[in-house]
């Protein structure tokens, strides 16, 4: 599976929205997202959900959340988990 | 929109909800504008041109700024969600915009009692149906934020502001005896002013500061204790009120919390991990220095008395603040809202938020912004009346630009549903 890496913790709100919904609407079914951020993006989980794609979230002890996307709904996302 | 609590597709706002207000609070603006330009000129014909310039700042333009906020950042702050937005929210415009009219007329034409009871009843009615739609959500939050807390206190705030308004407006129109009317007068400021308007500021700044500007977080003592002491002390000092005690101590030490809250704001924005050029940010610093000016004046002014001009440039203060303020979050919630519900709806040619507002057109709002509460300073001052025309032009000018900015989101928003092809996805 190929990682697309998406650091958004000192992005300014919305862009980190913006380029990671960029990155669904052009996704293949070998590609997953792997998306940090400061906050759970609520948002972004809801619309993942609505289009069927497969979604894991997993906040580290550093309160980093780890967000990670897939079209394919055949891998487990946690073991992609980089913690 | 990112949120612990939570914003799914179908909880976030219709872009009609938002901009109806919007729209109605630079409408606003520009009739202010209007009425402005004519007093420079000599040619307003009414004695109670305070009232109606403070009504229609704090309720026309102010308070339709805030509540469009509101139904929109209600889901995105609280994570809470008013069900079927549009009708409820066209409901309460039209009360809203019709007491609001009713209730400038009414000032203007003090000879028409009438008026004032139809203007209570409408704004009463419209906006304690706007207060019951977002409390009745907000109350039941089972893990409120400090934003969330925040807005349960600012709206209690501005229900309470309505109530002492109400009975203002019943006793200038004869059906009350107002035997209590300058103790009333005094608190429904004191709620409208530091509860409503600066207590929402304060609680939505605990998120959107951190989150669009991305700062460190306001110190925790900070976010968890300082709406509810302000809303504490606002109920004391209408106690000390009505009991007739001197309530200059508590005035202080309000003005006291709100300073300590800008410095710590302005500190916070100095801390910016990203700092670009953007103008919203200006706007927020702007805003939270003049909060400070505005209340290191009423602070002296509670122990020695100050000259008129002062006063008159304290006022000037806290107006700029909540302006400022106002636009630099309208200038945030209009292109994304645009942006995020075109984007959602599948369409590949949404434009992006840059494309909606650009930050240049924020840039010039920013520059006639300050060159109108400069003009309107010096007019203070110097008392040259070319001052004073110049102020009223750039308030026009202001609200104006908004309008277009506006128009030019929503016409966007049109064109891209009715010309542009859907991506599905």
């Amino acid at each position: 599976m190929e990682k697309i890496f998406l650091d958004t913790r000192e992005m300014e709100h919305p862009e980190p929205l913006q380029l990671s919904l960029s990155h669904l609407k052009t996704m293949t079914e070998t590609q997953y997202l792997y998306m940090l951020n400061v906050r759970k993006p609520i948002p972004l989980l809801e619309i993942a959900k609505e289009r069927n794609f497969l979604s894991f979230s997993h906040q580290d002890a550093n309160q980093i959340w780890h967000i990670l996307i897939s079209k394919n709904r055949q891998i487990s996302l946690e073991e992609l988990l980089d913690v | 929109m990112f949120s612990q609590g939570g914003l799914s597709l179908e909880q976030a706002p219709p872009i009609s909800v938002v901009f109806r207000f919007f729209v109605t609070a630079s409408i606003f603006g520009i009739l202010l504008g209007l009425f402005l330009v004519a007093d420079s000129f000599g040619l307003s014909l009414t004695l109670n041109k305070s009232v109606i310039i403070t009504h229609t700042l704090a309720l026309g333009i102010m308070a339709s700024f805030m509540l469009g906020s509101l139904f929109q950042m209600l889901p995105v702050i609280a994570g809470v969600v008013i069900k079927m937005p549009t009708k409820k929210a066209m409901v309460v415009h039209i009360l809203f915009v019709v007491g609001v009219i009713i209730q400038l007329y009414a000032f203007a034409y003090t000879s028409t009692p009438l008026l004032y009871f139809l203007a209570s009843a409408y704004l009463g009615v419209g906006l304690f149906y706007a207060l019951f739609l977002m409390l009745k959500e907000l109350i039941q939050i089972k893990d409120h934020s400090s934003s969330s807390k925040g807005m349960i206190l600012s709206l209690s705030s501005f229900g309470l502001a309505i109530l002492f308004g109400i009975y203002l407006l019943w006793s200038l129109g004869g059906y009350l005896d107002g035997s209590l009317f300058l103790q009333i007068k005094e608190l429904h400021y004191s709620f409208a002013l530091f509860g409503w308007l600066s207590l929402l500021i304060v609680s939505v700044s605990f998120q959107v500061v951190e989150m669009f500007y991305v700062t460190p977080k306001y110190p925790i003592w900070m976010s968890k204790y300082l709406t509810i002491s302000i809303f504490s002390i606002l109920i004391i000092k209408s106690i000390a009120i009505f009991m007739g005690f001197p309530s200059q101590f508590i005035t202080a030490l309000l003005t006291i919390l709100f300073i300590i809250y800008g410095v710590i704001t302005i500190h916070r924005l100095s801390l910016r991990k990203r700092p670009t050029s953007d103008a919203t940010v200006w706007l927020w610093r702007l805003g939270i220095g003049l909060l400070i000016c505005s209340m290191l004046i009423t602070l002296v002014s509670t122990f020695i008395n100050i000259p008129m001009e002062v006063e008159m440039l304290n006022y000037l203060f806290f107006i700029g603040f909540a302006l400022s303020i106002v636009f630099a979050m309208t200038y945030k919630i209009v292109p994304f809202l645009t942006w995020f519900h075109l984007s959602n709806q599948g369409y590949i040619e949404a434009p992006m938020m840059h494309d909606i507002v650009h930050p240049k057109t924020v840039k010039k709002h920013f520059y006639i912004h300050v060159a109108m509460l400069v003009s309107l300073a010096l007019f203070i001052i110097l008392d040259y009346k070319i001052l004073n025309i110049l102020g009223a032009i750039l308030v026009l000018a202001s609200f104006g630009w908004l309008l277009y900015n506006l128009i030019y989101a929503i016409k966007k928003y049109n064109y891209t549903q009715k010309y542009t092809e859907k991506f599905e996805w």
